[in-house]
């Protein structure tokens, strides 16, 4: 143990080098067992004992007043509130109080958009879907996709425009607006000034295009930190033009993924995730399992999942990304390797070379342009090009010139005088790079005006803030990466006083026109007619609008640039994985949702590597001060197993200068100082002395080091040996009753399986859920003391590549702290037929259904807390505290009072399921409500002799967790139905259940993750 | 002197005393049973209502079914209260002037909704669906008494959970089928009593059982073997029908 519970890391280092020990660990301090760790070890909830530290006289009197309160509390339930009943006067013909509605429309980020499904309730839309007809979700979603409802009830969203602070009115704005713009366009709008985020709306870019011709001498520009220049400029170094590149997976036996994420972030990652896992299923031909390589400086996901991943500094991949053209054909100089990369290089460009028509090459989207031209050219000498890539035209506007666009403008817009600045969302005041001052460029315009949900950086500094409408509240249009055209169909009115960036534009610069009529009118154009319209708004596609696959020469590859700066070390600088470019960072699902692999929340950190840290002496929590050429920022350590040695990971994102707002105020700090729109520059990290305190969930719901994570290689799936598979289980050793005798039923036996081999720890599932089941958010504070809510979480392992004799029965060896195998496992209720928790709850809150659901009744359920006691897997959830009804400054650790109307934001819940109250505890249900509907179908169904069964059939009822899924690593089924797809999985050797040994025979159960090494590489 | 009190003033005294101790115990039973009975459950009271509907003119006099204004309780959770549209279909042409009708005639002409006093409310925690109950033939008045023959609606159930269990438990015995017209589906089981004892003025024509039944007993008289016999048929499976999950979540 380290010297005073602090964390030594050479001690970790020592104890994993040793021989003995647990195989997979979650933490650092796990390894270290430091006091920390072992006080989440010994309570579910450590800090509870403070409660207890009360003084008889005072406990007294808290029981008395508890006694008096309970019985208050009964006489309110004895009067029975009186109701009203209001019908409609004119009923809508589809509406029927009480039943669901869908509508398809779609969701933009980084101006891509995507095709969504989504629910509405009472005319309130309450949760999103993927469209299964859309190319690229293919019925799946992510955690952004699923948050977004939650932004359209935001409590601090602007609620009309205001000047200089005070509340004024559209009418004000646009008079006075109009005036300007008319005799601006006398000088052919000099002085004009227009900066939009990305744009792929093929209406809006048709609009501004006009407005480009309306005023050639307006300054304008199109630009957000999440702006994919360099991947366009990729495309325009290899082929001459800039395109999207989209990936074809499913048919693919090596993929190398150079710093690319693309199994879990990135536009198209939806995509990318299902065509991964259909290449590594091993249902049909299990010859045929796609490999995977990771060559990344700072770990993500995809790294987790690779069968062989490398991590080195970004510099250093950019010399292998040339080393590997070069090795393969691609005419490129000066490209060398030394070392361990230049084996691994050989046995991946082998390996590439052998697969040659399956094989290809993603260079992430942080790469330099000419590193990703390079992948594309590799691409071409590989012959994926046309089959497992494909180039279709660019949707964005300004593809590739979008930075260059802002610097233009910004130019201008300090030498020249501006009288009317329109900035229509974003938020550059924020997040432009730093070398440019943007905010104080802002307050030169004699009047500017900027559209946003809610005032932010950039509101405060312009003359005229401008309520921005949410797209479920507008019309818009979009397309996809493949160029898929979806119509974006508004489900509610705006509930406040808002225009979107089209209403604006059509407001200020077109005809009277509405949004609804201008893209009606363009697709018109097009040969929408109007069933067509009809048609292409229930569907959620445009027919016919995809982009044909471009026709490429391959142009001679450029140089790649060396990283700017000084300094010992690379700074590299990324979109947070949760509130990515800031713009979520008012949104409670995403800031409370753990980042996928450091199980943070509510903060971004300085990612350090293990050898780093101890070089430094700093720990996870331990501040320090980040300095590049841009600027110094201070924040908190995180020590990450797996990041390159000297490269350095912070994310941008957080640190908003916004104390009035709910959620977002007093998260973590400003990155965007160190920023000068590269994504690597050269910096240095020295230690600052002091703490901060990190909500990281990592040491939250611990099982103990048992045999949890499951891995194999497929060898060992292909030749099984003797004794190969876990043994047989023996039903007859447990000490409960026979469950089969306790619940004698015919019916279905609900179960689930999770494929661990291609859960990517994307998070979708967890944002999906907390949508479907109400989930509150308890903010930072409640998350230091272990109290989230969420009813999946995704435990994240570390692990070593040497599996050992896995075919034996040896466990694998200990990992290796700078580049460990990482493996990610959602878990949540296990349904177990013979559940712990039931037999010690003493109000039976907890009992069985016939089903075979661990049924959790929450009028029942008075607060004991046994029952998550006596939970092997630490999955029960309960309410500390009146989590949905929390006042404003509930959320913060040391905010200040308000009384805001909160009441907006309960709109968002799905009125299917009770939102639950403070003593209550709550778990994963299977979603019942969704079980239930099904059941309801089919019984009404069978009423009327339209079935044979009074029970629904495989497949119709979908969990929110399954139905979220990119991979389809969520199965949920009907155990009984022997011909369902569960049973068959559960049929597989790959099956197996958590903790078995403890007999609670677990309707959840797993398929173990497998590892398809290359032995070319030790 | 004399005794200041006499012999019967200690019995007195102990009554007072056990009146006083007992008081507490009085007052909690009132309490409990005034808030079981009609002062608070509404039961059997008629409620004020906007309009004075009759559901025995419409239904029974007039010969409209429950579904031509509760259009969806046959497919959805919500029975559907009528729009003001529903009414207009007819009171556009009939009963014009009727001065009962004027809060109808003025949400139409202002398209302002008819706010009805609600009578049967399950607490927000229950999730109660009119079509499974409809589509396994369980009457209308079954939880809704003689609804048919009210001229101003009231509640006739006190909707407590231990009512709803009483069927939940047993729904055998209050399994209802025409004999005469068993090909029916339960569902069309259900409006066909509307039907038969809405053209029979004499009555006659329905059973002891049939009339027990659309006069709201709660139980009529089935033989438990053909109640058993309806459940198996109509796929209720009577064992789950106690999981808490059936109603709460």
């Amino acid at each position: 143990m380290g010297t005073r519970g602090e964390l030594n890391l050479s001690e970790v280092r020592e104890k994993l080098a040793g021989k003995s020990g647990r195989a997979y660990w979650r933490s650092l301090e796990e390894v270290a067992e430091t006091p920390e760790f072992q006080a989440w070890v010994d309570d579910e909830f450590p800090n509870r004992a403070s409660l207890m530290n009360v003084d008889r006289r005072s406990l007294l009197k808290y029981m008395g007043a508890s006694m008096m309160l309970a019985g208050l509390a009964g006489c309110r339930s004895m009067r029975l509130p009186s109701a009203q009943l209001v019908p409609y006067v004119n009923r809508p013909e589809e509406m029927v109080t009480g039943e669901k509605l869908y509508f398809a429309t779609g969701y933009t980020l980084q101006g891509i958009t995507e095709g969504i499904i989504v629910e509405s309730n009472y005319g309130r839309p309450t949760k999103v879907e993927g469209n299964p007809k859309h190319p690229t979700t293919g019925g799946a979603s992510s955690a952004f996709m699923q948050a977004s409802v939650l932004d359209l009830y935001d409590p601090d969203r602007s609620k009309s425009p205001t000047k200089d602070g005070i509340t004024n009115d559209w009418t004000t704005f646009l008079s006075d607006a109009r005036k300007i713009v008319s005799d601006l366009k006398k000088k052919g709008g000099e002085g004009l000034a227009v900066l939009l985020p990305t744009v792929g709306s093929p209406s809006l870019i048709a609009e501004l295009e006009r407005f480009r011709k309306e005023f050639p001498r307006a300054s304008i520009a199109s630009w957000e930190p999440s702006a994919r220049d360099k991947a366009y400029l990729g495309t325009v170094i290899a082929f001459g033009k800039p395109l999207e590149t989209v990936y074809h997976l499913s048919k693919a036996k090596a993929i190398l993924a150079i710093d690319s994420d693309f199994l879990a972030s990135g536009p198209g990652f939806l995509k990318n995730a299902r065509d991964w896992a259909a290449s590594r299923n091993v249902d049909g031909d299990p010859e045929s399992m796609s490999r995977l390589y990771a060559i990344e400086p700072t770990p993500s996901a995809t790294g987790a999942l690779a069968d062989h991943r490398f991590p080195a500094e970004a510099e250093m991949v950019d010399q292998f990304v040339q080393a590997l053209a070069a090795r393969l054909g691609v005419p490129v100089s000066n490209a060398s390797v030394g070392g361990d990369l230049s084996v691994w290089l050989e046995a991946v460009a082998q390996d590439l070379e052998k697969n040659s028509g399956h094989a290809v090459v993603i260079g992430g989207e942080y790469l330099s342009a000419e590193a990703q031209a390079l992948c594309h050219l590799i691409n071409l000498k590989l012959g994926a090009e046309g089959s497992l890539v494909t180039h279709h035209s660019a949707v964005a506007w300004m593809a590739g010139k979008q930075e260059d666009s802002l610097r233009a403008f910004a130019g201008a817009f300090a030498n020249g005088d501006t009288e009317f600045l329109l900035v229509l969302g974003g938020n550059p005041a924020f997040n432009a790079p730093a070398d440019l001052k943007f905010g104080e460029l802002i307050k030169q315009a004699k009047v500017s005006a900027h559209l946003s949900p809610m005032l932010d950086e950039t509101g405060r500094v312009c003359t005229w803030h401008l309520p921005e409408s949410h797209s479920l509240e507008s019309w818009g249009d979009g397309r996809g990466l493949d160029g898929t055209a979806t119509i974006i169909q508004p489900l509610i009115d705006p509930l406040f006083d808002t225009k979107s960036v089209l209403e604006l534009m059509l407001a200020l610069f077109g005809n009277a026109d509405s949004a609804q009529d201008i893209i009606k009118a363009r697709w018109a154009g097009q040969g929408l007619d109007d069933q067509g319209w009809r048609a292409a708004l229930q569907d959620g596609i445009i027919p016919n609008t995809k982009a044909a696959a471009a026709g490429l020469s391959a142009m001679p590859p450029a140089p790649i640039k060396a990283i700017t700066g000084t300094g010992e070390l690379e700074v590299l600088l990324r979109l947070d994985p949760t509130i990515f470019d800031g713009r979520f960072a008012n949104n409670g699902w995403l800031q409370e949702l753990p980042k996928p692999l450091t199980t943070l929340t509510w903060d971004n950190t300085v990612q350090l590597s293990p050898k780093h840290a101890e070089k430094l002496g700093v720990v996870s929590g331990d501040l320090v001060e980040v300095a590049t050429a841009s600027g110094k920022v201070t924040g908190g350590a995180w020590v990450l197993p797996g990041q390159a040695e000297n490269s350095v990971t912070v994310h941008l994102g957080y640190g908003r200068d916004m104390n009035d707002t709910l959620i977002a105020a007093g998260t973590g700090f400003n990155a965007y100082q160190l920023w000068d729109g590269a994504s690597a520059v050269k910096g240095s990290v020295t230690k600052v002395g002091g703490k901060v305190a990190l909500a990281s969930t990592q040491m939250h719901h611990y099982l103990e080091g048992r045999d949890i994570v499951r891995e194999m290689e497929l060898d060992a799936l292909l030749h099984p040996h003797e004794g190969e598979h876990h043994e047989g289980h023996h039903r007859d050793i447990s000490m409960y009753p026979d469950p089969e005798k306790e619940f004698p039923f015919e019916g279905p036996k609900w179960g689930m399986t999770i494929d661990l081999n291609v859960c990517t720890g994307c998070h979708a599932c967890v944002t999906a859920c907390q949508a479907e089941n109400n989930i509150a958010v308890v903010g930072k504070d409640q998350v230091l003391k272990g109290r989230e809510m969420h009813w999946i979480r995704i435990d994240r392992y570390y692990g070593s590549k040497d599996l050992g004799e896995m075919s034996g029965k040896k466990k694998p060896t200990r990992a290796d702290l700078d580049n460990p195998t990482t493996h990610l496992m959602p878990v949540t209720c296990m349904h177990c037929e013979a559940a712990p928790c039931e037999p010690v709850c003493p109000v039976a809150a907890t009992v069985h259904s016939k089903e075979g659901l661990n049924q959790m009744v929450y009028n029942r359920c008075v607060g004991t807390r046994y029952c998550s006691n006596n939970c092997p897997y630490k999955v029960r959830r309960f309410n500390f505290l009146n989590y949905n009804d929390r006042k404003f400054s509930d959320f913060k650790i040391d905010g200040k009072n308000s009384s805001r109307d909160l009441r907006v934001r309960l709109m968002v819940n799905n009125p299917e399921v009770t939102v639950r109250g403070r003593g209550v505890m709550e778990k994963c249900t299977y979603c019942v409500q969704r079980i239930n509907a099904a059941r309801i179908t089919a019984k009404n169904a069978f009423a009327k002799g339209q079935r044979e069964k009074p029970e629904p059939m495989d497949g119709e009822v979908i969990t929110a967790c399954q139905q979220a899924c990119p991979t389809g690593a969520i199965t949920f089924g009907n155990l009984a139905d022997e011909s369902s797809k569960l049973a068959r999985l559960k049929k597989m050797p790959r099956n197996y259940s958590l903790l078995e040994e403890l007999n609670t025979h677990n309707r959840t159960t797993y398929l173990t993750k497998l590892r398809n090494p290359n032995k070319e590489i030790g | 002197m004399p005794q200041l009190f006499n012999a019967a003033t200690n019995s007195y005294a102990k009554i007072s005393l056990m009146a006083f101790a007992s008081l507490p115990v009085l007052a909690i039973l009132v309490g409990m049973t005034l808030s079981r009975n009609s002062p608070n459950t509404r039961q059997n009271i008629p409620l004020d209502q906007p309009v004075p509907f009759s559901h025995r003119h419409h239904t029974i006099e007039l010969g409209i079914d429950c579904r031509f204004c509760h259009t969806s309780v046959e497919t959805a959770a919500d029975a559907g209260m009528p729009s003001t549209e529903t009414c207009m279909t007819c009171h556009s042409n009939i009963w014009t002037n009727s001065p009962l009708l004027e809060p109808v005639r003025k949400s139409y002409a202002e398209n302002k909704p008819i706010v009805w006093t609600q009578l049967n409310k399950v607490p927000e925690f229950v999730y109660f669906n009119h079509s499974v109950h409809v589509n396994k033939g369980i009457s209308c008045n079954q939880c809704h008494g003689a609804i048919q023959d009210m001229q101003i609606a009231y509640k006739s159930r006190n909707l407590f959970m231990s009512w709803c269990l009483e069927c939940h438990r047993e729904p055998e015995k209050y399994m209802y089928a025409d004999p005469a017209n068993k090909e029916l589906s339960p569902r069309e089981q259900v409006f066909n009593l509307y039907v038969k004892y809405q053209k029979d003025a004499s009555r006659h024509s329905l059973s002891g059982m049939e009339m027990n039944l659309i006069k709201g007993a709660e139980q009529h008289a089935l033989s438990t073997q053909e109640g058993r016999d309806l459940v198996k048929a109509r796929g209720i499976k009577k064992e789950q029908l106690m999981d808490c999950y059936i109603c709460h979540r």
